[in-house]
């Protein structure tokens, strides 16, 4: 039997991001819009998200790593939010659940790679030697350089270390 | 005219730069002023927002205090940077309660959000800044009867309630900048489909899908290339075709321009000068019909 879990529907209704969930009319309007329903017959459906989010039925939401496309085929166009008669700003809701997914571990490894590259380097796209050549042979002027430490040092007070995990070098530096 | 910090975004500057090279080259020609700054990721709206948000706006913060320090607002030459470093811009001057939470982090890294610049993306200065009449100006060679299918991309006007610009469900600004180099803008029912690359960070084939689908809907109008003005929707675009040909059996084989290349191209600059060979699509045999080769 579904479990209604009032907590998790609060922690969404009670954010700056969830708070118009509470509008929806289930007209479906998202899910007719949405490009990803339509090439998935309906896999993807954010009505169905956003339903399910509503009810607090978390366990229909959080489905483990294997069947997260539930959540992570959005593949962020920003139309429902524009279509939706409501108001919903789906999007933003979404982004309440995929950080949760990602807190749980759940989330497709596209993600938490490119946040450690952003950890890393400041930057999701490092510049790489090759690069910096071509980049020289173009007569670009030289990316000018990112303060690494300082990105770190926010991102640790952010709390985006506690979820990612610390990076190996400074997982070493711990160790010492 | 003012004088912007340019943002490139990690997409242009890192990995295809000769995008950033042919902006650079319209800029001059238009007078549009750019500095260089230390700007650390934008970051990514789809990726790393969906991680953590509250990371992802404070990263966002501090790259607005960069700015705000030169005292100069932000030129993007990406929609997707354009919608993180906006959409935090408007959050935090809205709200004095998550402008407080985000300086709290900001303090210990010495930093403080102001709002007290603004952000754009680059089609806005060549509006705004610029005008369609001036660009008309510039040109020197002429896409006369060159079909373009516009493909303006996702992050660039919508939510339309942060980004306030042009037309959320029917952009206008791309059509007339590129009907201002001669060129004809088709009308194609997929105008405003997505490209696909947000799915494609979870799962390839829908991602292909919807490309399909939009590739398919420009050629049946006559598009003979695409135009965007968002690095994503360009890599998802020309980098993924050879996808499409072997899940779909099918070549398109379509060339995909930045708008800043095409600009380029009319104001005189040839193929090799812009490093066109770097594309995957390559646009040459389209281009020799216009003498720009
Ligand atoms: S369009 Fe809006 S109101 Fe209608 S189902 Fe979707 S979220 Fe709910
Ligand atoms: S943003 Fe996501 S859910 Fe909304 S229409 Fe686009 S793909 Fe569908």
């Amino acid at each position: 039997m579904a479990v209604i879990d009032f907590e998790f529907r609060n922690s969404i209704i009670q954010k700056d991001l969830g708070n118009t969930l509470a509008y929806c009319y289930q007209c479906g309007t998202c899910s007719g819009a949405c490009p990803v329903a339509q090439v998935t017959k309906g896999r993807y459906n954010p009505r169905k998200l956003i339903l399910n989010s509503l009810l607090g039925l978390k366990e229909n939401l959080l489905l483990g790593a294997e069947n997260n496309f539930n959540i992570w085929g959005c593949t962020v166009c920003d139309t429902c939010d524009e279509m939706c008669p409501q108001n919903v700003e789906l999007t933003e809701i979404f982004i309440l659940l995929k950080n949760m997914s990602v807190e749980k571990g759940e989330a497709p490894e596209y993600y938490t790679t490119q946040a450690k590259f952003i950890l890393e380097h400041g930057k999701a796209i490092p510049l790489a030697p090759a690069i910096e050549r071509r980049r020289d042979q173009m007569g670009l002027p030289k990316a000018p350089k990112v303060d690494k430490k300082e990105i770190r040092a926010l991102l640790k007070e952010t709390g985006l270390v506690k979820i990612i995990g610390p990076l190996e070098e400074e997982k070493k530096e711990g160790v010492k | 005219m003012e004088e912007y910090d340019l943002f490139p975004g990690c997409v242009i500057q890192n990995r295809i730069p000769y995008i950033e090279d042919s902006a650079r080259k319209v800029f001059d020609k238009l007078g549009i002023k750019t500095s260089d700054a230390p700007f650390g990721c934008c970051p990514d709206p789809v990726g790393f927002n969906a991680v953590h948000h509250k990371s992802w706006m404070a990263m966002s913060a501090r790259n607005l205090t960069i700015a705000e320090i030169d005292g100069r607002s932000i030129a993007s030459l990406c929609n997707g940077c354009t919608q993180t470093l906006k959409a935090v811009n408007v959050e935090l001057k809205q709200s004095e309660e998550e402008k407080d939470s985000i300086n709290a982090v900001l303090a210990k890294i010495g930093r403080e959000f102001k709002g007290t610049i603004s952000v754009k993306h680059f089609v806005q200065i060549l509006i705004e800044d610029v005008s369609i009449e001036k660009i008309k100006e510039a040109i020197t060679t002429p896409f006369t009867g060159l079909k373009v299918a516009c493909h303006t991309g996702c992050h660039y006007a919508r939510p339309s309630h942060i980004m306030q610009w042009d037309d959320p469900m029917e952009p206008k600004c791309l059509r007339e900048l590129v009907e201002a180099t001669g060129a004809t803008a088709v009308d194609y029912d997929e105008e405003v489909l997505c490209c696909g690359a947000g799915v494609g960070n979870t799962e390839e084939e829908p991602a292909m899908q919807i490309l399909k689908q939009k590739f398919n809907s420009a050629i049946q109008a006559g598009a003979e290339c695409f135009v965007v003005i968002c690095p994503a929707c360009f890599q998802q675009m020309d980098g993924n075709q050879r996808i499409l040909k072997k899940m779909f059996e099918k070549d398109y084989n379509i060339p995909i321009l930045y708008l800043t290349e095409l600009f380029a191209l009319a104001m005189g600059y040839k193929y090799d000068d812009l490093n066109l060979k770097l594309h995957r699509a390559r646009p040459q045999a389209l281009l020799e019909k216009y003498n720009a080769v």
